[in-house]
């Protein structure tokens, strides 16, 4: 045989020391990246004076002083809880709302109009409305975050739910399966992948719609402490408000990736990449 | 043999909707007729594209006839309307299908009691069962693996005890051993003889392959190419129980094979 099929059951212990070598090949050449971007970094910085662009090692230090001050995590968590509350808010009712729909065609064909409306609408738009409504404070801009993962997660869900495999509902209702047990055990075990891959594609939003939100009008906030190094000429503080930013949204999506794992460990593993992205 | 056939078709005729603008649909299945005793092994040969997946649909309640009917234990299933239908009879029909549809996110075991589960049925005799089955078809051990993990031959095996496990009195079956290489089908043909001979269940076992036809079955009907209807009808009378790999050489098969194959066209 060409392919070598492998032996039902095993997992691949042999195969062990090849993966540990393509992740530390991965871990290595990133490294090399990340080296090559600070360096155009530094280099820009030297071009153009410090005073536009702040020195990466300028930002580390500032960085560090302000985490160990703690002006940097207190600024980061008022960010981090607005984008948390935020996704809850947003992500939870848009992953339940399309199983509730799944059996309501009617219903769904006068909604999706409008859900693709709102999908296709630049939600950062409606900051200066929802402060208004909201306030300055953290509601304005958990409104914001919930706003923009709602579609996110509704469309995903969506099309998690329409790629469900019709021949395992039937053969599940030739086995004795009620409605209730074909949802449990089949439309969303099945759909659970697209949940999650509208989740990944939506943290990163969520994080950055509070940081726009907060860019608008806050006291608080990674937004705040960007606007604020603008308002000071404080390249630095730019970079360093980013950098925390980015760091934020590496941990999100390593949480939502591990939990992830977690739930899908059914999954051939070289399916996992298949499902990244359907048709948003 | 019970004078009230268990199973019985009438003029069965099924043609699909028409799309909008077109034609309609030609006939897949016309006028057919035949009926099923109970602890019958029927073994239905045809051509590919001959309607015999459609015919078990039927039988099995998830699809729709056309026209005629089709009589389990005396009871018409509904003809026209496809929310009438009742899929699997309230598990008096088990069907096991051309692809295995095994649960990929439930391991070998739990796809096995699935049924048990939403049944209701799920309790330490019927899980003694299902460990029965999983032992007699060599996948002990492959309990706790995920359908992935598995080779297409074991994913075959069970998805052929997660019907077995509630024995339905009827089991109906679309090419199962169909994909597979002609050893493993030899295993799982006696494994399925041997399965049979513990209960005696109704069988209705649709193949393309004669030969598997004559060696699992007490009668096989020779299905015609489309619109299906009964080309001929044989009683397998080789003497059971019957050797899976000896019975090509037995003094009965040749003219059987011979008999069929000229009216497989």
């Amino acid at each position: 045989m060409a392919i070598p099929q492998q032996a039902p059951g095993s997992h691949d212990a042999s195969a062990w020391p090849d993966r540990l070598a393509t992740m530390l090949r991965a871990r290595s050449d990133q490294l090399i990246v990340l080296a090559v971007l600070l360096a155009i970094w530094q280099g820009l910085s030297l071009w153009l004076g410090a005073y536009w662009v702040g020195t990466p090692w300028g930002t580390v230090t500032r960085l560090f002083s302000g985490v160990v001050s703690g002006d940097i995590l207190r600024h980061s968590s008022y960010t981090l809880l607005e984008a948390a509350l935020g996704f809850v808010i947003g992500g939870l009712p848009a992953a339940a709302l399309p199983f509730a729909l799944r059996r309501q065609p009617i219903a769904t064909a006068i909604l999706d109009p409008f859900m693709v409306g709102g999908y296709g609408a630049p939600k950062l738009a409606l900051a200066p409305l929802f402060i208004l409504w909201f306030g300055i404070g953290i509601e304005s801009k958990v409104a914001l975050v919930a706003i923009t993962v709602f579609f996110i997660v509704y469309f995903s869900t969506q099309a998690g739910i329409r790629a469900l495999d019709a021949r395992l509902v039937v053969m599940a209702q030739v086995l004795g399966a009620s409605e209730r047990h074909v949802v449990r055990h089949i439309v969303f075990p099945g759909a659970v992948p697209y949940v999650f891959t509208g989740f990944r594609i939506a943290m990163p939003y969520s994080i950055g719609g509070a940081v726009i939100a907060e860019l608008l009008s806050a006291n608080r906030g990674l937004g705040y402490l960007i606007q604020l190094g603008a308002m000071n000429f404080d390249t630095t503080g730019i970079f360093v408000a980013l950098t925390a930013t980015a760091c934020i949204v590496f941990i999100g999506n390593w949480s939502v990736n591990a939990v992830e794992r977690r739930l899908l460990r059914w999954r051939p593993p070289s399916d996992a990449a298949a499902v990244a992205a359907p048709g948003s | 043999m019970t004078a009230q056939p268990l199973l019985e078709v009438r003029g069965l005729s099924k043609r699909f909707a028409a799309r909008a603008g077109r034609d309609p649909s030609p006939w897949v299945i016309q006028n057919l007729s035949f009926s099923v005793s109970e602890g019958e092994f029927l073994t239905i040969v045809g051509p590919s594209g001959s309607g015999k997946t459609t015919l078990l649909n039927m039988l099995a309640q998830i699809d729709v006839a056309s026209g005629g009917e089709v009589r389990f234990q005396s009871r018409a299933a509904p003809v026209g309307d496809p929310k009438a239908l009742n899929p699997g009879l309230s598990c008096q029909i088990g069907y096991v299908t051309q692809e295995d549809n095994l649960l990929p996110w439930r391991t070998t075991i739990e796809n096995v009691l699935f049924p048990l589960r939403v049944q209701g049925r799920l309790n330490d005799a019927t899980r003694a069962r299902a460990e029965m089955l999983i032992r007699t078809v060599g996948l002990a051990g492959f309990q706790d693996h995920y359908p992935h993990e598995l080779s297409g031959g074991m994913r075959k095996r069970a998805s052929l005890i997660r019907t077995l496990v509630y024995d339905p009195p009827v089991i109906l079956m679309d090419e199962p051993f169909g994909a597979l290489d002609a050893q493993t089908r030899t295993h799982l043909q006696e494994d399925l003889l041997r399965l049979w001979n513990l209960g005696r269940k109704t069988i209705i076992f649709v193949t393309h392959d004669i030969a598997e036809a004559i060696a699992l079955g007490d009668r096989t009907l020779v299905l015609s190419r489309a619109p299906a209807q009964i080309a001929g009808e044989h009683a397998i009378t080789i003497p059971r129980p019957r050797d899976v790999r000896g019975i090509l050489t037995h003094p009965a098969f040749a003219g059987l094979y011979e008999r069929i194959r000229a009216q497989v066209q």
